[in-house]
Formats: structure tokens, C-alpha cells, sequence
């Protein structure tokens, strides 16, 4: 997700970021500096201005003159002090830079005021004991401001000088910290399409470690996924190549059969067989490959009982061949959301399997009921059954049971498998209570 | 020759097993590894044709325990795996041959006389006794460049004598190269056989060791 005017790359946002945190905290002890001294220096100064006048209070009090002085002005500062000094309301004595009004009307105390030369002066009042001496000592105001900034300025300089040595090395400590990230995106750019064993970092920092796990897991699961991939193109391969190998085999027997007329038709009569199992092989890998990809919202509501009946009825004449009896109990319209096409396929491979791996002779049973509001297909058959073992491999493609003489594909768990993944039905498989073979139910989720 | 087929799959291995019977191959076909293993560690087989994809145990899986309990019998592996590295591991496993299905029946024949012939460190497709020219590829036999029509049975034995010249083998041994399952062998069937190739090529051609057996004297490879 991009962000118009935030910065996209780590590292400028980190160093943007470090930046302006450090000179947020300058200013901020700057502005703390600053009114703290100013406190300071008041403090300090008002002190000043009250001894000044403490020391022209006890003048007065022994001075006999009353010719009005002016104090020479001694220092440069001299311009910004001023001083005035009155006997029963007379002047009698002021530096040269007070005027003759008094400085201040209040009786005692600190008073800023502007004076007549339009600067703003900080002002003492007090008086002495004897004779009505009253002293007025001032001062501008402008002199201390000059002496704040010249604080703030032997701080602030030094610090406007820093911040870009101090974004370099912020610049260089960032990189340095994301080093690691910098490793792992090399690595992974490094990397040929499939290679896929887990990432390893020497010395991955702890924040990375999820994301670096994260990532391999994926990769174990795409590697899982090739390797199913890679077995199933060598399964198809061999399951291709047998009929095809067995019809070249069996033509040329024909072939070289001469006047033996039984082995010739013999020959042909596997030859033929042997394509209709290529042919069937063909269809259900062409209906695997169509499943991989159905429109997942197609489905219609459909009536599970009449798919079983029209399936049961196709293989009747199948079970009659086999001496086998083919029960169906669907009476209840059952609706479930479905494909009337592959939910056909689907209860076919069911009931085909059931038969073919139950002996001349053998009951299966299909029954479409509805338990706790949900609907169950079952089928049932007295076959042997299967062992926990077998039954945990069912839907593995071109898995076949060993020692079935049946031409199988090996294909049609899978394609049960995932039809049932295409509508969500559940799967299950155990031991019929009723017949002691085989029992395969398949849960529907709830109509609604 | 006796070859042991082992083929899970009942169309193909019926073709197969037919097809080699046509060419005179003596065939025994099991359709499991363990009855594969079973048969070939008995060494009564010139050579097998081994499916890989055997049920209850692999094909490769039997080679490697025939190879390791030193049977030199020549497997030619016939399967659907094709990539590279099956063919190299069944190779280097002691396999002799690897062909892919499906495969050619004449050439499926002609590489099983190959391997019969190299096992018995025969260089040359014919083999030679004195006057006596046998060729395993036409199934035909001449004598001083004459042609001599044998029987199927009797040719199979002279092939076998020729292709063990110099070695003495029993008449058991003799039975179990030259008869398959199924057959019922009457006890002197071999020197019957004996007796009629001795008549109709050279009466000395065949020696016989009293008490042991029968041998055909190992002469050069000159043709």
C-alpha cells in the first residue's frame, strides 16, 4: 500500500523519523533553557538593582550636599543602568541617562516601565529611613533579552551544526540494522524458480524470525504440492503407457499368430479390452483436470434420491451379471445443492467400487436419508471391507488395493474426492453394521 | 530360453508372455515381486523382464536383493518410468537393460538374446561347435553349412548346450532351463532329445559324462 508523501523505503521513513524526534526534543530543551534562565537572570538581576539602590540609600543618608550630582558613566552597560535619587521629593542626584521625572510612580517595590526614550526599563524603588530619601534604580529590559539569546545561541548553534553529522550517522546506523533485510530479499532474488529448501540467515535478528518462518512454511507447502504434482504426471505416465503397451503387444501376437486362430482372436479380443481401458483412463483424468477448475457457484438445487435411482438403475444389469443384488432405498425426495452431472458421476463411482470389489454374490445396499435435518447418501456393501490403513489412502490418485484383479483406474476416489471438495460434502468411511463390508456415507451440508 | 516375466498387469502381461512364446522364448510369468524374487534366486532363468511397479515389492527392490545375493541372472527392466534418474538408479541398481514401455516385441526378443549371449561372454550372434552353426535370432541350425530342421525342444537344448560349451550339465539341470510350469517332463525326455540331435547332426557332437551329465566341447570363437 502506497501513501502519497510517506515515504515508502525503511529506511528513509526510520531515518526521517529519528530526525525528527531529535530536534523535537532540542527545541524543547531549548524553550525549558530558555525560561529557566530567564527566571534565573531576573532573580539575578532584580537582586542587583536592589543592592544598587541599598548602596545609594546609605550614601544619601550621610551625603551633606544638596546640589543635584550626576554620577559619571563608567562602562558600556553604563547607557542601560540608570539611577535617580530624591530628598523630601527634591532630585538630588541621577545618572546621566535618567531624565528628572521620576522613573517610576510607586513607592517600593519592582516595576517595569516605558520610559521616555521609548525603551522598556526594569525599575527598584525604595527608601531610606531618615531625611525622605527616596532611590529609583532602573534598567533596560533589552540588555537582559540580549543576554538570554546569547545563551540560547551558544546552545542552539551547536546542535543546527549537528543534525546533519547526526543524520549521516543515523543514515549509516539504520542500514547497518537493516542489513539482514537487505540479505534475505538478495537471497531470495538469488533463487531459481522452484528451488524451494527453507531460508537460513546466519545471525537473523528476532523480529525477522516469524516472517523468515512464515515464508518457509509456504515453501514446504509448495514444495509438497510440486512433489504431488511430479507424482502424479509419473502415476499418469505409467497408467498411460501400460494399456498402451499391452494393446502394441497384443496386436503384434495377432500378428505373428499364423495359423493359430484362437491365439489371434484371443489376441484381439485383449486388444480391445485394452483400448476401452485407455479410453475409460482417459475420461476420468479429462474429468480430474475439468474439476480442477469447476465455477465453484453454479450449483442448482437438485433431488439426490432420483440421481440415485437413474444411477442404480444403469448398473442393474451390471449386478444381475454378477450375481450381485443391488438394493436402493430413496423413497424421500431429498433436495441438495449440487450438479445433476457430476453428483451422478459421483454416486456411480460409488456404487461401481462397492461391486467390483465385493465378491459374486455380495448385497450392496444405497440408501439417501435425511439425519438431524442433514442429508446422507450411503452406500453399503458385504465385501471384505478395508483396513484403517487402506482407507487412509483412498482418494491417493492411481492408488489401487493390491491383489484386485480390478481394471481400475485408480482415479475414482479422487474424482469422488473431489467432487465432494467442489460441494462441500463430507466424506466418511467405515465398516457396515448392517451387511459387515464396506460403508462410504457422504454428509450434505444443510439446504437452505 | 527360459525367461521369467514379472508383470502385475494381466492385458499386458498376456501379451507379452505370448508374443515371446512366439519367438520360441520359454516364459514363466508371476505377477508380484516376492514371487519374482522367488523365482529367479532358483538361477533356472536365462533372463527376466522385470516390471517395476510390482505390488508387494517393488521391481527395483528385487534386483537390488537378487544383486546383493550375488544372482547374476540378466534383468531387463521394462516400465513407464522414464525420467533420467529412474532409468540411472535402476542401472546402477544391476539392471542390465531399461526399456520404457511400450516396447516392440521382436525387440524386446532381440535385446533378451543379447543379454543371454553377453551373459555367457558370447561376443558373436551365432555360436559355433566344430561343424555345427547355431543361430539363436532365426532359430535355425546348419550343419557344414546345410540346414537341419529340429524340433523346437531339441533346438532349445542344443542352444543351451552350445551357449554352456565346456560346462557339464545335469539332466535336472538340464530340465529346468528347457521346461516351463506346467509341463509334465518324463524322466528320460532328455535323452531322447539328446539322441536325436546326435542323429541328426554328428554322433560325437555331445558328450555324455557318465554319472554327471552332458557337455559340448568349448572350441574357438572363430565362426
Amino acid at each position: 500500500m502506497k501513501h502519497p508523501g510517506r515515504p515508502t523505503s525503511l529506511q528513509a521513513r526510520l531515518l526521517v523519523l529519528l530526525l525528527g524526534l531529535v530536534t523535537l526534543v532540542w527545541l524543547g530543551a531549548a524553550l525549558l533553557i530558555w525560561s529557566d534562565a530567564r527566571h534565573e537572570l531576573d532573580e539575578l538581576l532584580d537582586g542587583h538593582l536592589a543592592q544598587a539602590a541599598a548602596l545609594l540609600v546609605v550614601q544619601q543618608t550621610h551625603a551633606e550636599d544638596d546640589a543635584v550630582a550626576d554620577a559619571p558613566s563608567l562602562h558600556k552597560y553604563a547607557p542601560r543602568v540608570a539611577f535617580q535619587v530624591f530628598h523630601d521629593g527634591q532630585l538630588v542626584m541621577r545618572s546621566a541617562n535618567a531624565g528628572t521625572a521620576p522613573m517610576s510612580t510607586r513607592n517600593r517595590g519592582f516595576e517595569t516601565v516605558r520610559l521616555a526614550d521609548g525603551a522598556q526599563w526594569r525599575v527598584f524603588v525604595t527608601r531610606g529611613a531618615q531625611r525622605d530619601v527616596l532611590v529609583v534604580v532602573g534598567e533596560q529590559t533589552d540588555s537582559r533579552s540580549s543576554i538570554l539569546w546569547a545563551v540560547l545561541r551558544s546552545m542552539l548553534l551547536p546542535m543546527i551544526l549537528a543534525l546533519p553529522l547526526l543524520g549521516l550517522a543515523g543514515w549509516w546506523a539504520v542500514r547497518q540494522g537493516l542489513a539482514p533485510l537487505r540479505q534475505l530479499s538478495h537471497l531470495l532474488r538469488q533463487r531459481r524458480a522452484l528451488a524451494l529448501e527453507p531460508v537460513d540467515l546466519p545471525n537473523m535478528p528476532s523480529e525477522m524470525q516469524p516472517m523468515v518462518q512464515a515464508l518457509n512454511e509456504l515453501f514446504e507447502r509448495i514444495e509438497r504440492m510440486v512433489a504431488s504434482e511430479r507424482r502424479f504426471t509419473a502415476d499418469a505416465a505409467h497408467e498411460l503407457r501400460t494399456p498402451i503397451a499391452a494393446i502394441r503387444a497384443q496386436a503384434q501376437v495377432a500378428l505373428g499368430a499364423g495359423e493359430d486362430q484362437p491365439q489371434r482372436d484371443h489376441a484381439l479380443q485383449v486388444t480391445l479390452a485394452a483400448c476401452d481401458r485407455a479410453v475409460h483412463l482417459v475420461e476420468q483424468l479429462l474429468l480430474l483436470a475439468r474439476l480442477e477448475s469447476v465455477p465453484a457457484k453454479r450449483f442448482s438445487s437438485m433431488d439426490l434420491s432420483t440421481v440415485a435411482r437413474r444411477v442404480a438403475a444403469d448398473l442393474t444389469p451390471t449386478a444381475i451379471a454378477w450375481h450381485q443384488t443391488l438394493e436402493l432405498d430413496a423413497d424421500q425426495p431429498c433436495s441438495v445443492v449440487g450438479d445433476e452431472m457430476l453428483i451422478g458421476v459421483l454416486v456411480r463411482n460409488l456404487i461401481d467400487n462397492a461391486m467390483r470389489y465385493s465378491p459374486d454374490g455380495a448385497r450392496v445396499l444405497v440408501s439417501v436419508v435425511t439425519e438431524n435435518g442433514k442429508t446422507v447418501l450411503r452406500v453399503e456393501d458385504s465385501g471384505p471391507g478395508m483396513t484403517g490403513a487402506e482407507m487412509s489412502r483412498l482418494g491417493e490418485r492411481f492408488y489401487r488395493l493390491l491383489g484386485s484383479d480390478q481394471p481400475g483406474s485408480g482415479l475414482g476416489w479422487s474424482i469422488v474426492k473431489r467432487i465432494c471438495d467442489v460441494f462441500d460434502v463430507k466424506f466418511e468411511t467405515g465398516r457396515s453394521s448392517s451387511l459387515g463390508g464396506l460403508a462410504v456415507m457422504l454428509y450434505w451440508p444443510d439446504a437452505r | 530360453m527360459r525367461i521369467l516375466l514379472a508383470e502385475d498387469d494381466a492385458m499386458l502381461g498376456d501379451g507379452l508372455s505370448a508374443g515371446l512364446r512366439q519367438m520360441g522364448f520359454l516364459v514363466d510369468w508371476v505377477r508380484d515381486g516376492v514371487a519374482a524374487e522367488r523365482e529367479l534366486v532358483s538361477g533356472n532363468y536365462a533372463a527376466a523382464v522385470l516390471d517395476l511397479g510390482l505390488p508387494k515389492k517393488d521391481g527395483l527392490d528385487v534386483l537390488q536383493s537378487l544383486r546383493r545375493s550375488k544372482i547374476a541372472t540378466p534383468v531387463l527392466v521394462l516400465t513407464a518410468r522414464d525420467a533420467v534418474p529412474d532409468r540411472v538408479r535402476g542401472l546402477d541398481l544391476g539392471a542390465d537393460d531399461y526399456v520404457i514401455k511400450p516396447v516392440d516385441l521382436t525387440e524386446l526378443g532381440a535385446r533378451l538374446r543379447s543379454l543371454v549371449r553377453r551373459s555367457h561372454g558370447q561376443v558373436q550372434d551365432t555360436l559355433r561347435c566344430g561343424a555345427v552353426l547355431l543361430e539363436p535370432a532365426s532359430r535355425q541350425v546348419s550343419l557344414n553349412g546345410e540346414l537341419v530342421v529340429l524340433s523346437t525342444r531339441e533346438f532349445d537344448l542344443l542352444h543351451v548346450l552350445f551357449l554352456n560349451a565346456g560346462r557339464v550339465l545335469s539332466r535336472e539341470q538340464l530340465e529346468q532351463k528347457l521346461y516351463s510350469w506346467g509341463y509334465e517332463v518324463d524322466s528320460n525326455a532328455i535323452e531322447v532329445h539328446i539322441h536325436h540331435l546326435r542323429r541328426k547332426l554328428l554322433p560325437d557332437l555331445i558328450q555324455t559324462v557318465r554319472g554327471v551329465g552332458y557337455t559340448v566341447p568349448r572350441t574357438s570363437e572363430s565362426a
